[in-house]
């Protein structure tokens, strides 16, 4: 805080930046009261049309009051961290994450579903992750494999990614893997659903940097198959994802 | 067609840049309209991102000038500046070559939560001294000096001086540049019943680095809201052209429109308009050149 701002004009600021997300106007001097109204009204549609970009489909799904609610008491109790605006959903997501609302019982599967159309756009913006010293072609089994760098993988509790959101209920709960990635030449994000063999596998591979013929030895303890059974569902998968490039190719 | 050389220079304006945005960036560069002399971009929409729009403003940057307008800074706050923000800019800054940054005089951050709007300061000398250190603060940072934006406001708060008052001395306090918004004037000399032409012959004119022009829309009898989505109207016309027969020395007029964007002929048509107008205003500078 500079001291040379008054204190008295620190609370004009504060005041009316408070009113600005909470819609509660204290007593401010000077003002031109019946215009006041616009700067809230402009601040919250600059809010409300950034979540209804970034989450088309969740603001589809809920009722309109119930999305008006959420925006509401979102900007008005959140301080929100981020300098740049389409970073500004995820926190969001955080938000509706850590704060329990009672939507999450008329919509359970919300949070998913935030989540999901959340990391669409941040695999389409995040920053470039190039990878170095890697060849294009490999041995899958006793070379290590290189994913691209740009993805996101998720584990939900409802199939947002394969089910029209409209028509999710309880009945679906289960536990979904779903890869998100982003192109490197069209940049558009696809997405992938995975069994929890397959996730396991993309982690074990980012993690361990070991040959794909040392991680089924791991799956084999794991997994009810054995490593044979595990091989060749492996091998077709790879081969798909390095079709879809996903698969970048295998470390020098 | 080479993509990568863009309008070739000839067909260029010289004045007249265009405010970069991402709803019509495909159109900029596959019909070849719009011919500015330079582009504007917030940083903060184009800085720490990757992928397809990463390649799009890096096409941009490789074509035109780059000057850039920033949204986050919140100069006038009361919160700190948020120095690792300023380095982020400082390194796009130097990425893309940008002769030119300039911000608002209002601020958008308060009590730790970004507002993703212009906030009227009030206009008191405790806030002059408060925000000419934080342009200062920058300037040292950013090792070159800043434009400041005059910002349309719709109530005044707590004011114990004028706005004219307010700006010139932070203006000279700071030893910044102003970023003269013609449309910001003709909005607050229409919502608070100001001469607009003393208004501006009231600045210091010799500090103006920049000037913004855009639309905006009544939206009662007396009140008008800055949008950036309509057509610059007639008398906001009148006062640019009034404004660059005042300035001292030529300089970069852009073209703002961030909503309702129409066919690109209509926004290059409001740019040759004040292309014309600067090329009239200017045109001593060929003549002594």
């Amino acid at each position: 805080m500079n001291a040379q701002l008054h204190k008295f004009t620190q609370t004009q600021q504060s005041g009316f930046a408070s009113y600005v997300r909470t819609g509660i106007l204290p007593h401010l001097e000077g003002l031109t009261n019946n215009r006041v109204h616009h700067y809230r009204r402009l601040v919250f549609n600059v809010v409300n049309d950034s979540l209804q970009s970034a989450f088309p489909i969740t603001h589809d799904l809920l009722e309109e009051n119930d999305w008006e609610e959420l925006i509401d008491n979102f900007f008005g109790t959140h301080a929100c961290q981020s300098y740049q605006i389409w970073k500004m959903p995820f926190e969001f997501y955080e938000y509706v994450l850590n704060s329990k609302t009672k939507l999450e019982k008329k919509y359970p599967h919300l949070l998913d579903l935030l989540l999901f159309e959340w990391s669409e756009i941040e695999v389409y913006m995040m920053e470039d992750a190039e990878l170095s010293h890697y060849n294009k072609r490999g041995d899958l089994l006793k070379d290590v494999i290189l994913f691209n760098a740009e993805h996101k993988l998720l584990k939900l509790g409802y199939p947002v990614h394969l089910k029209n959101a409209n028509e999710i209920s309880r009945s679906d709960k289960g536990e979904f893997y779903v890869l998100l990635f982003r192109e490197p030449e069209t940049f558009k994000v696809r997405f992938v659903d995975l069994s929890v063999y397959f996730a396991w596998l993309i982690e074990e591979v980012k993690k361990k940097s070991q040959p794909l013929e040392s991680i089924l030895d791991e799956a084999e303890k794991i997994f009810p198959a054995d490593k044979k059974t595990l091989l060749e569902k492996t091998i077709p998968f790879l081969n798909e994802m390095f079709e879809r490039k996903f698969l970048a190719g295998f470390k020098k | 067609m080479n993509l990568l050389k863009g309008v070739p220079m000839k067909r260029r304006m010289k004045h007249v840049g265009i405010g970069f945005r991402k709803d019509f960036a495909e159109d900029f560069f596959e019909k070849e309209i719009l011919t500015p002399a330079f582009i504007e971009a917030a940083p903060e929409n184009w800085m720490g991102i990757g992928g397809y729009w990463k390649r799009i403003f890096e096409r941009a940057a490789e074509q035109y000038p780059v000057y850039s307008h920033g949204l986050s800074l919140s100069i006038g706050s009361p919160d700190p500046l948020d120095w690792d923000f300023l380095k982020r800019v400082k390194e796009f800054l130097q990425r893309y070559d940008i002769k030119i940054y300039s911000e608002h005089l209002s601020y958008s951050k308060c009590d730790n939560a970004h507002l993703y709007d212009l906030l009227p300061i009030p206009f008191r000398w405790d806030a002059v001294k408060h925000i000419s250190n934080r342009i200062k603060d920058v300037q040292n940072f950013l090792e070159r000096k800043i434009a400041i934006e005059i910002v349309s406001y719709y109530t005044p708060v707590a004011a114990e001086m004028t706005e004219l008052e307010f700006i010139n001395a932070i203006v000279k306090e700071a030893d910044c540049n102003l970023l003269l918004d013609v449309n910001n004037v003709y909005v607050n000399g229409f919502n608070h019943k100001y001469d607009t032409k003393k208004f501006i012959e009231g600045l210091p004119l010799d500090t103006v680095e920049y000037i913004h022009m855009a639309g905006h829309e009544q939206v009662e009898p007396d009140l008008i809201i800055d949008t950036h989505s309509e057509p610059i109207i007639s008398p906001v016309y009148d006062l640019f052209e009034f404004t660059v027969n005042k300035l001292p020395k030529s300089v970069p007029v852009l073209l703002e429109r961030d909503f309702n964007i129409p066919e690109l002929e209509e926004l290059q048509n409001e740019m040759i308009t004040m292309e014309n107008i600067c090329r009239k205003a200017w045109s001593y500078e060929r003549a002594v050149a």
